[in-house]
């Protein structure tokens, strides 16, 4: 009866390593980049050709804190429940959904050729995304994205803040 | 009585094995987005989220592939309720943590999911399911002559 226990615990293992095995197969190349922190923004269809020029860049968490302590722009595209809930300390909002009424006050406040790091609820979030390509489309020089979002920068214990901008 | 325990046997056994078959199927088509609702669950490092969405669906797809076809179907049981038991903790947490999230069970683009709650509750009911499976498995073994497993 042991025996049978031992052996169907290992035959559950060797399944289990199996179906792992095959996943890695298949998206080794996500999980390596993912450890490499080498995560790029996905071309989603309907945009288009990329024109380099046009698309925000990625950037990891070091340069949001040099981009910050530098005087940069971070801006978080969530919506206004989720920043007063907390944000890196030092965005401003500017919620991807609200973005036409926005805007304009957005154009108001911030030089064309500041930098600016836009974020959300990290990946699977598009919206920093989308919200870097409305910002270089209204004419700003340097947009940039931080995919890693509000979860990597609070889960790396960097200063979030809490309440309304 | 053996007939209806056959029966229901067999049954409880194809229920269980769509159930993760098609969990897993769905979640293969984005692995990306799975990983977000992983990472939406803040349990793990940033790169291990991309790890588990990348291992995951296979292992829940080769599990119910095996219970579907009636071979191995108490390791494949061994594996899916080790599975399942790992989801429930991490529920449980979501909801000591009253964090509002998507539980990313199933279809990673349709955002029909259910609450962590509903989820929990649901998986509880596998987990029933797969001790009812267990049980009768091996009531019918005895009597059969085909090896156990």
């Amino acid at each position: 009866m042991f025996d049978d226990l031992k052996r169907i615990g290992l035959e559950a293992c060797v399944l289990i390593a199996f179906g792992a095995l095959f996943g890695l197969a298949l998206h080794h190349q996500l999980v390596l980049d993912a450890f490499a922190g080498r995560l790029v923004a996905e071309q989603r269809p309907g945009q288009g050709e990329p024109a380099s020029t046009a698309l925000p860049m990625p950037v990891l968490i070091d340069e949001v804190q040099q981009t910050l302590a530098a005087g940069g722009l971070i801006v978080d595209a969530r919506g206004p429940e989720l920043y007063a809930m907390g944000h890196i300390d030092g965005a401003v909002s500017l919620p991807l959904v609200d973005i036409d009424n926005q805007l304009p006050g957005f154009l108001g406040r911030a030089a064309k050729d500041q930098v600016i790091i836009t974020y959300c609820s990290g990946f699977g979030c598009p919206d920093s995304f989308d919200l870097g390509v409305r910002l270089i489309e209204s004419g700003y020089r340097d947009v940039r994205v931080f995919e890693g979002g509000y979860p990597e920068w609070r889960d790396a214990g960097l200063p979030v803040a809490e309440g309304a901008r | 009585m053996k007939n209806a325990q056959w029966a229901l046997y067999h049954v409880a056994r194809l229920a269980l094995a769509l159930v993760f078959v098609y969990a897993g199927a769905v979640k293969m088509q984005d692995v990306v987005t799975f990983a977000g609702h992983v990472a939406a669950y803040q349990i793990l490092p940033y790169a291990l989220n991309y790890l588990v969405a990348a291992t995951l669906p296979y292992i829940e797809f080769l599990a119910g592939l095996m219970l579907l076809l009636n071979v191995r179907v108490r390791p494949a049981l061994v594996a899916v309720c080790g599975m399942t038991l790992v989801f429930m903790a991490a529920l449980v947490s979501v909801l000591a943590r009253g964090l509002e999230i998507d539980c990313g069970c199933f279809d990673p683009g349709g955002g029909q999911d259910v609450t962590a709650a509903a989820a929990l509750l649901r998986d509880i009911g596998l987990v029933a399911l797969m001790m009812l499976v267990w049980w009768l498995r091996s009531r019918i073994t005895v009597r059969d002559a085909d090896p156990p497993g």
